[in-house]
């Protein structure tokens, strides 16, 4: 059987470094170390451009090119003979590979040196194993196609978007033993995403958020393509993405204290992959770990199809939340609200909510917060449909494609954490009540 | 840039060492049509006065490396210690294939000893390092006198022409 690309792509991963031969117009040969032959497809790979390099000079005199990678678990080896075909400075291709060689600059203690000026692509004529006596690794390569397949029977059982998040972590966290991660959403106008589970952490981090372009998650949004790092990086770190976008916001903002990211300090793999449903960013799928190397192309195979699964069933819970007359819940039996009244202060600016002088949320979710709270107490409404939410002026829903449910899942959490006198209860398909446990006291703060 | 002719030869004493110790050894060479083809080599010499480098590799890892140099003599290697990065190039366009010697089979099982301690001071399995350099079973010689040398180690002075 002929070997394929795919075949070899640990040997793609880096872990070793790669041999190429080039020769000049001249007929010179020329011999270099390459930090990354990254796997593009099954006919393509890209080398690093980073320095003008003398074997950069050569392939565009003369594109032919012969690498030798190495398997990094056997010593396996593989001549794969080239074709320089063209450089791509920004896209998908570009950010994974910086993201990439960032990880390995700072493995090699070589960070800021190492700066990627493009991928150049090279088409694969050939593939040949080195004659040689690869070892039997320590551990075989991770499969994780049965994991796969209960987990998607799993995620199909969810009955909402909620649950749908926390089957995604347990198959994430205990199907592929990953020890950390989370699940973010990313909002219409694709600028940010905000935390709505995730698994492993001193805090939950609900509701922290991460702007499109910042740190691994950010790239991989951009991107649209998973990102995956070996060996932390201050540079994709999101402990300074997080930071340096709070410096770039305003006072409401900065009002609105940061929730803080969750994430690990001592983290040493990070994988992000985007969740798509068609070409649409629904959010990101993080994992990492404080092993370097956690993370292989089986577990971003996994993790791919994970995302994927979730990113297309999330439209369902937001199509098929739109309740019949007969499935609204029984009506309010709780308690009445005792106790010192709570006091609820909204900024309009950016629709962020206090509590008891404690940041609790902002945006469409502190919106949709506002609406209920001012229900409650001018009316004492407690119970609401999704369709309503919708369709109501003052939530401010960017458009129907907004996803609502993933911002209520937001605020229902948040809720659970940090104001356990205010909840909401799912009283049906696209129905839910608030209730109330304090008397409320609402205060409106305009810019 | 010195030539292989009388004055100094282009390896000082310290150069010469470093490419004859624990270090991955890759020759470099190309066919009549100018495509280029790499293999890794079990070991390196050089000669008391430092003029010529001889390159061991095995027949069955090197592709069309002994092809290319008895068509042309071009070759170029890369010698680099993993543990430090350090990189250096030689190039040579007098390269032939010569008959492997009592010399040369020490050579290479120093090189392998030296190599598999380079690894596995790093972190890797002694079988590992021995896959990966080969075990070196039938070989074959390059000889060639360097005319240049180039830093690689990387970074920015990466290319960078070394002078005597």
């Amino acid at each position: 059987m002929p070997l394929t690309l795919g075949s070899i792509r640990p040997a793609l991963e880096g872990a070793i470094p790669a041999v190429i031969a080039t020769c000049a117009r001249d007929g010179t040969p020329n011999v270099s170390y390459v930090s990354e032959v990254h796997y593009v497809d099954e006919g393509h790979v890209a080398l690093s451009f980073q320095f003008f390099s003398k074997t950069r000079q050569n392939v565009l005199e003369n594109p032919r090119a012969t690498v030798i990678v190495v398997h990094p678990a056997t010593g396996a080896q593989y001549r794969l003979a080239l074709r320089y075909e063209r450089t791509e400075e920004s896209g998908a291709l570009f950010e994974c590979m910086k993201a990439k060689l960032a990880g390995i600059a700072s493995q090699t203690g070589m960070t800021g040196v190492f700066r990627l000026r493009g991928a150049d692509v090279y088409r694969v004529d050939a593939v040949a194993e080195v004659y040689g006596t690869p070892i039997v690794p320590d551990s075989p390569a991770a499969d994780y196609v049965g994991q796969l397949r209960r987990a998607v029977t799993r995620l199909a059982g969810a009955p909402d978007l909620s649950t749908l998040f926390d089957v995604l972590l347990d198959c994430v966290c205990r199907d592929l033993v990953i020890s950390h991660a989370m699940v973010l959403m990313s909002d219409t106008a694709g600028d940010r995403l905000y935390t709505v589970a995730s698994r492993g952490y001193a805090e939950s981090g609900v509701g922290a958020e991460v702007r499109s372009g910042d740190g691994i998650i950010g790239a991989a949004a951009r991107a649209r393509t998973p990102i995956r790092i070996s060996h932390a990086t201050s540079e994709f770190g999101y402990g300074r993405a997080a930071r340096e976008a709070a410096e770039r916001r305003g006072l409401a903002d900065r009002l609105a204290q940061e929730i803080p990211f969750p994430g690990l300090a001592e983290s040493q793999s990070q994988i992000a992959v985007p969740m798509l449903a068609g070409n649409r960013l629904v959010g990101v799928l993080f994992a990492e770990s404080t092993t370097t190397g956690r993370f292989g192309y089986g577990e971003e195979d996994a993790l791919c199809v994970l995302a994927a699964v979730v990113a297309n069933s999330t439209d369902l819970y937001e199509t098929e939340s739109e309740p019949a007359a007969e499935e609204a819940g029984p009506a309010g039996a709780t308690a009445g609200p005792t106790g010192p009244p709570l006091r609820l202060r909204r900024y309009a600016e950016n629709d962020s909510i206090f509590v008891d002088e404690e940041y609790l949320i902002k945006g469409v979710a502190g919106a949709i917060l506002w609406r209920l709270v001012q229900g409650y107490v001018q009316e004492r409404r407690t119970d609401y449909t999704n369709r309503e939410l919708r369709l109501d002026p003052a939530i401010r829903l960017p458009d129907v494609s907004e996803n609502l449910e993933a911002r209520l899942v937001l605020l229902q959490r948040r809720l659970e954490e940090r104001c356990p006198a205010l909840r909401i209860v799912k009283t049906g398909r696209g129905r839910f009540r608030l209730e109330v446990r304090r008397p409320l006291a609402l205060a409106e703060v305009r810019a | 840039m010195s030539r292989g002719v009388p004055g100094e030869p282009l390896l000082d004493a310290e150069l010469a060492a470093f490419i004859q110790g624990g270090v991955s050894v890759v020759v470099a060479t190309r066919n009549p049509d100018s495509v280029p083809d790499v293999a890794r080599g079990c070991g390196c010499r050089v000669s008391k006065d430092r003029r010529r480098v001889t390159v061991l590799v095995e027949p069955a890892r090197a592709g069309s490396a002994l092809d290319n140099v008895v068509a042309n003599g071009l070759v170029a290697v890369v010698f680099s210690q993993p543990s430090t990065h350090r990189t250096i190039q030689l190039k040579g366009s007098d390269a032939r294939v010569v008959r492997v010697t009592r010399a040369d089979r020490t050579v290479a099982l120093r090189h392998l000893e030296a190599w598999v301690a380079e690894l596995t001071g790093m972190g890797y399995r002694p079988d590992f390092a021995r896959a990966v350099r080969g075990a070196a079973d039938g070989m074959a010689a390059i000889a060639f006198t360097p005319t240049s040398a180039f830093q690689q180690t990387p970074g920015p002075g990466a290319g960078e022409r070394l002078e005597r």
